[in-house]
């Protein structure tokens, strides 16, 4: 049905980023695309849905036949047309339109204005959705708008769906819900292509696999088989062979909370913490402790509340009710930046950075905090300044150095792979040299060799730099060996708060959030 | 009172009319991210085109004559400028339509020259009168024939297909084009529209108590576009109410101008700006503008 050649791709400015790639999804077949952050498997999907142009890249050779027929360079437009829809990468759902006015836009697009059936059919897939059509998008969860962005290209009725990270961000429960209808509607005959950072996820549905690696397939057969590849096994699913095995030090497992190295005068403790968005409480009588030098870890499921949590924590949101003390100052009621100079910095779930910057310009601009010239001093190029500047531009490789992302410094942010921004932003709240980091999802978009490194480089910020770390983060097997305390929430509400060995065995927990499979 | 009546109601009309030309900024806004500053020549151009045309055709054809001219120039700038400069920075767009602003309004005074010209409207200067007030029954026809057209753009935007497709592709362009939006389209028919609104907000502007079509027409877009920024620049609600809100204000300062004189004489040419200001102070997004807000 789809048939790649020897497909290269390059972006202008920038190396190529495809070189002779040769994929082919059959008929009704269902086919994943695993690789690391930057390996070019979204830009494949790009190449596919005929959407190079707006991200400045263009095919230098080779070919696409969708049915026996190449595509025609018509854009987006074409493909859509002859049945190709791609699901983006992050959702991409319209947060003004409706949850059903998203879902009938793509149906009208396909020439499906009056037919009920289609989107009745994706309600039947996803019920969340139905129960919330006249909702706006931007008022769902992560979960719901991933159902969603998948739902919308249903409506669409398309012959070949390609879905860019479909798990991402996504509590297992949810991702596996997600993944179950994926597989039901391949079995209805439609044909997939999955990109999926979780290769686990991936190759457990995937009839075929293919591997891709710095622009160019090193790897390809059947799913079972590919699961069953050492190689493979050690660098995309976090086998036995690596990583978990010999980093075990997962932290004190016995009840009371680890003192840290630092003084208590750095903890953060939350009290009767309420948040309502209009009538929708998104927090209510949340409580936590997190002591200085530990590593705390705040799970639960798509709309549990984290990110609030979070979003109040860096005074985004102003809670309705409650109290936050850090050491001995009361954040609520403090504007961000006042927060920020407290020492608390945080990376964010949707990446904050903005587009057109260097990642260079970006960290520097974490470092903003810690740089005392101002304007004045600094347009005048004063030799203090200068000096400061220096400085901080060596602190910019070093911190870049640390988390594994020196080779991008030069590149613009908006050409990096979503787990490569993850990973600049992860940077870029290191630069302030915060006390307490508050990181949501940090390793969201990295397969398992990348997410160990930034485990590591949490664990080491902990230990080595006394750094308090908030982590929120779905990555179940990381949390539990990172953590020293873990809060669950579950509908804004704590159900259960303690060690990693007391939450795993926690029934509620099992319940709301890791399903009764785990 | 009786002034005051009088003076709020010719605010109303003006600003119905301001309104019509702030919803053409708001559609091109929206669909394709530019702030238009050509949109007075092209409103300068259909009711040119309607004042040459109403003797030998009459009245309602020379009105659809113009208004058909407003929205070809529209299509005929999105295709040779605008399109092939999609890719270009915002800016880059918006200099450009200054430049066909500068070019296209230079070639219409040259060929209006000094003269004041009439648009033939039936209704000429005739008076509608409410109790003590009158008003010129052109504004009346104005408010009415605004109130129409910004109500059908609401509802379309809410209900129809087109106004969906709208929606998304102001919101997220490249998602749009995933899901078989036809973006260009999208953009192109922004382009139409606006051009058309434009001139029929301009046959208006020409009619009583104006004396006919000159030059000094063309810049009333201007003294729109503080109204469609006031009311936000990517809501219909608020071109409605930023140009009903400008209208009364500008209205209020010309009636009240001898009691205003400790700010000179014309001060209502400014108060729009003034309000924009001001509003702008306490919402930086407009009235009904959406804050750049997103999940974080």
């Amino acid at each position: 049905m789809l048939d790649v050649r020897d497909l290269s791709i390059a972006y202008q400015g920038s190396i190529a980023a495809l070189r002779g790639v040769s994929l082919t999804v059959p008929e009704g077949g269902i086919v994943a695309l695993v690789g690391n952050n930057g390996a070019g498997k979204t830009t494949l999907l790009r190449a596919v849905s005929q959407n190079l142009r707006r991200h400045r890249g263009r095919i230098t050779e080779g070919e696409i036949r969708f049915d026996g027929e190449p595509l025609h360079g018509g854009g987006p437009e074409e493909s859509f047309r002859r049945g190709i829809v791609q699901v983006p990468e992050g959702r991409r759902i319209f947060g003004t339109l409706t949850v059903e006015e998203n879902l009938r836009l793509a149906a009208a697009a396909a020439g499906r204005r009056r037919d009920r059936a289609v989107i009745q059919r994706v309600y039947d897939l996803f019920p969340v959705l139905g129960d919330r059509r006249r909702q706006r998008g931007l008022l769902l969860s992560g979960g719901e708008q991933q159902m969603l962005a998948i739902g919308r290209a249903l409506a669409a009725a398309p012959r070949l769906l390609m879905l860019d990270e479909p798990s991402l961000g996504l509590a297992p429960q949810t991702a596996a819900r997600v993944m179950a209808a994926v597989r039901q509607l391949n079995a209805d005959g439609m044909a997939v292509l999955l990109v999926e950072q979780n290769a686990a996820l991936a190759l457990s549905i995937a009839r075929h696999a293919y591997v891709l690696e710095l622009g160019g397939v090193s790897l390809d057969g059947p799913g079972e088989r590919l699961r069953e590849d050492p190689e493979v096994r050690r660098l995309y699913l976090g086998g036995s062979a690596a990583g978990t095995a010999e980093h075990d030090s997962a932290g004190p497992i016995d009840g009371a909370a680890a003192p840290g190295p630092a003084a208590t005068a750095g903890r953060l403790v939350v009290e009767d913490l309420a948040v309502s968005f209009g009538a929708v409480a998104a927090l209510s009588e949340v409580a936590l402790t997190v002591e200085p030098g530990t590593i705390h870890a705040v799970i639960g499921p798509n709309g549990a509340g984290k990110s609030t949590l979070l979003n109040v924590l860096s005074g985004l949101y102003r809670p309705r009710r409650g109290r936050i003390r850090f050491g001995d100052t009361e954040l609520i009621g403090l504007r961000p930046h006042a927060i920020a100079r407290l020492g608390i910095a945080r990376s964010f779930q949707n990446v904050a950075l903005s587009g057109g910057q260097t990642v260079r310009d970006s960290l520097l601009l974490g470092c903003h905090l810690r740089m005392t010239a101002g304007p004045v001093r600094t347009g005048l190029r004063l030799p203090g300044a200068r000096r400061e500047e220096r400085r901080e531009r060596a602190r910019v490789e070093a911190v870049a150095e640390r988390c594994g992302v020196a080779g991008l410094l030069d590149r613009p942010v908006v050409q990096l792979a979503y787990g490569d921004r993850k990973r600049v932003d992860l940077a870029r709240a290191m630069c302030a040299e915060p006390r307490l980091l508050l990181v949501d999802e940090p390793v969201a978009g990295l397969n398992a060799t990348e997410t160990e490194a930034v485990a590591e480089l949490i664990r080491r910020l902990r230990d080595e730099d006394g750094v308090t770390v908030v982590l929120v983060e779905h990555d179940m097997p990381m949390v539990m060996r990172l953590a020293d305390r873990i809060t669950v929430l579950d509908f804004g509400r704590r159900i259960a708060d303690g060690p990693p060995g007391r939450i795993q065995d926690d029934p509620d927990v099992l319940r709301a959030y890791l399903g009764t499979a785990a | 009172m009786t002034r005051l009546l009088s003076i709020v109601l010719t605010g109303l009309s003006t600003g119905s009319i301001y309104a019509l030309v702030a919803l053409g900024f708001v559609l091109l806004y929206k669909a394709a991210g530019v702030v238009n500053f050509a949109h007075g020549s092209l409103l300068l151009l259909g009711a040119y085109v309607t004042a040459r045309t109403w003797e030998t055709v009459g009245f309602p054809a020379a009105v659809a004559l113009g208004v058909l001219t407003g929205a070809g120039a529209g299509l005929v700038v999105q295709r040779l400028l605008a399109d092939p400069m999609r890719d270009a920075a915002p800016v880059a767009l918006a200099i450009m339509t200054i430049g066909v602003d500068i070019v296209l309004g230079t070639e219409l005074s040259r060929r209006m020259g000094p003269d004041i010209v009439v648009l033939g409207h039936p209704w000429g200067g005739a008076a509608v009168r409410l109790g003590e007030v009158a008003v010129p029954a052109n504004r009346v026809i104005a408010l009415g024939v605004a109130a129409l057209i910004i109500a059908a753009f609401l509802l379309a935007f809410r209900f129809t297909g087109w106004g969906v497709a709208m929606r998304a592709a102001a919101e997220d362009p490249e998602a749009a084009a995933l899901v078989g939006v036809r973006v260009r389209r999208v953009v192109t028919t922004s382009w139409v529209l606006a051009g058309g609104l434009a001139v029929v907000a301009g046959i208006f502007l020409a009619g009583s108590p104006t004396p006919g079509l000159s030059p000094a027409v063309g810049l009333v877009a201007l003294r729109a576009l503080p109204a469609a920024i006031l009311g936000g620049l990517d809501s219909t609600t608020g071109a409605l109410v930023g140009g009903l809100i400008v209208g009364v204000a500008e209205s209020l300062a010309a009636g009240y101008q001898d009691e205003l004189a400790v700010f000179g004489r014309g001060s209502g040419e400014v108060v729009p700006y003034i309000v924009m200001i001001a509003v702008l102070l306490v919402r930086p997004a407009g009235l009904f503008g959406t804050r750049a807000a997103g999940r974080v």
